[in-house]
């Protein structure tokens, strides 16, 4: 036992130390660092200079979505990346969302947009499509 | 370590055999003492080495670490990124202390409860119809089925357990 809380103690020295170094590179907030992130009418006060990412699986997209928003999914990633970066053009801001607060699609789609497509103004909707909804029933 | 004091005895008590037939037997045994004793040391290598591995992984990716708890859905954020920059240095230290066989028994009870903690909460994600990527082992792991994290997890569950049994076996302070 008494082993077992020396290790426990000991991991804590370097884990520390890491929280520390990592302090501007993660918010122990929220998942998305605000930097990266962005609400409804912040969203929607960019107007024609957002394009809309819905982050979705197909059938949900089907079902509804933003108006005019372009489907990239992880599921068929290498097809619609293609589509997408047609209707793109450098300078305007890409808004990312998926079903809700929780869901984690939105932010792993910005963040192969920003590593695999070196896209730098691309943010997570807060709340996602959930919160959309809300504001636009 | 009681391992290496029953060897360094054993040349002594090989001299009180008094008929070769008993000194043979006592060298065959000997011998089927040293191939367990190299074979559990081959398991505390691997079983170390998997931690290791998986710790150093995670440890170079904590936000993506923090992501894959989070996917869980059982801890606030806050939480999920603070054990995303303690649990990788706690598997690393543990390992360390296999190779080393200092600490051992600590070693050996805290990665049987992280062990059985993660399986139990893979399995739990799984029956609540959540599709998550386990994180395990960092971003080698992210396409990894269901069964193949269950798989892996039971087989580091038993060579936790087997080595369990050499500590049980040795009768004494493994460390």
């Amino acid at each position: 036992m008494r082993q077992a809380l020396f290790l426990v103690a000991l991991a804590l020295i370097p884990g520390l130390g890491q929280a520390i170094y990592f302090r501007e590179k993660i918010s122990w907030r929220s998942p998305i660092l605000p930097s990266e992130s962005v609400n409804v009418d912040q969203a929607r006060a960019w107007g024609e200079n957002a394009i809309w990412v819905d982050a979705r699986p197909d059938d949900e997209f089907a079902r509804d979505h933003v108006p005019g928003a372009l489907l990239l999914n992880e599921d068929r990633w290498n097809e619609l990346l293609p589509q997408f970066l047609a209707g793109w053009s450098p300078g305007k801001k890409i808004v990312v969302y998926c079903s809700a607060e929780r869901c984690d699609l939105a932010r792993e789609v910005a963040e192969r947009l920003r590593k695999e497509a070196q896209i730098s103004d691309v943010f997570v909707l807060e709340g996602g499509w959930e919160a959309w909804l809300q504001k636009n029933r | 370590m009681a391992s290496e004091e029953q060897m360094k005895q054993a040349p002594n008590i090989e001299h009180r055999f008094e008929s070769p037939g008993n000194a043979a037997l006592f060298s065959v045994r000997r011998s089927a003492f040293d191939v367990w004793h190299l074979l559990w040391r081959i398991l505390d290598f691997i079983v170390a080495a998997i931690f290791i591995y998986a710790g150093v992984l995670k440890m170079l990716e904590p936000a993506q670490f923090a992501h894959d708890i989070n996917n869980y859905r059982v801890l606030p954020w806050t939480l999920s990124v603070a054990l995303a920059f303690y649990l990788p240095w706690l598997e690393i230290f543990c390992g360390l202390a296999l190779i080393v066989r200092y600490f051992y028994r600590g070693a050996l009870s805290l990665l049987t409860v992280l062990i059985v903690a993660f399986t139990l909460t893979t399995a739990a994600a799984k029956v609540r119809g959540l599709d998550i990527t386990c994180g395990c082992f960092g971003h080698v792991s992210q396409h990894w089925s269901f069964p193949a994290h269950l798989a892996t997890n039971l087989a580091i569950l038993a060579g936790l357990i087997v080595l369990w049994f050499k500590v049980a076996a040795m009768g004494k302070r493994a460390d």
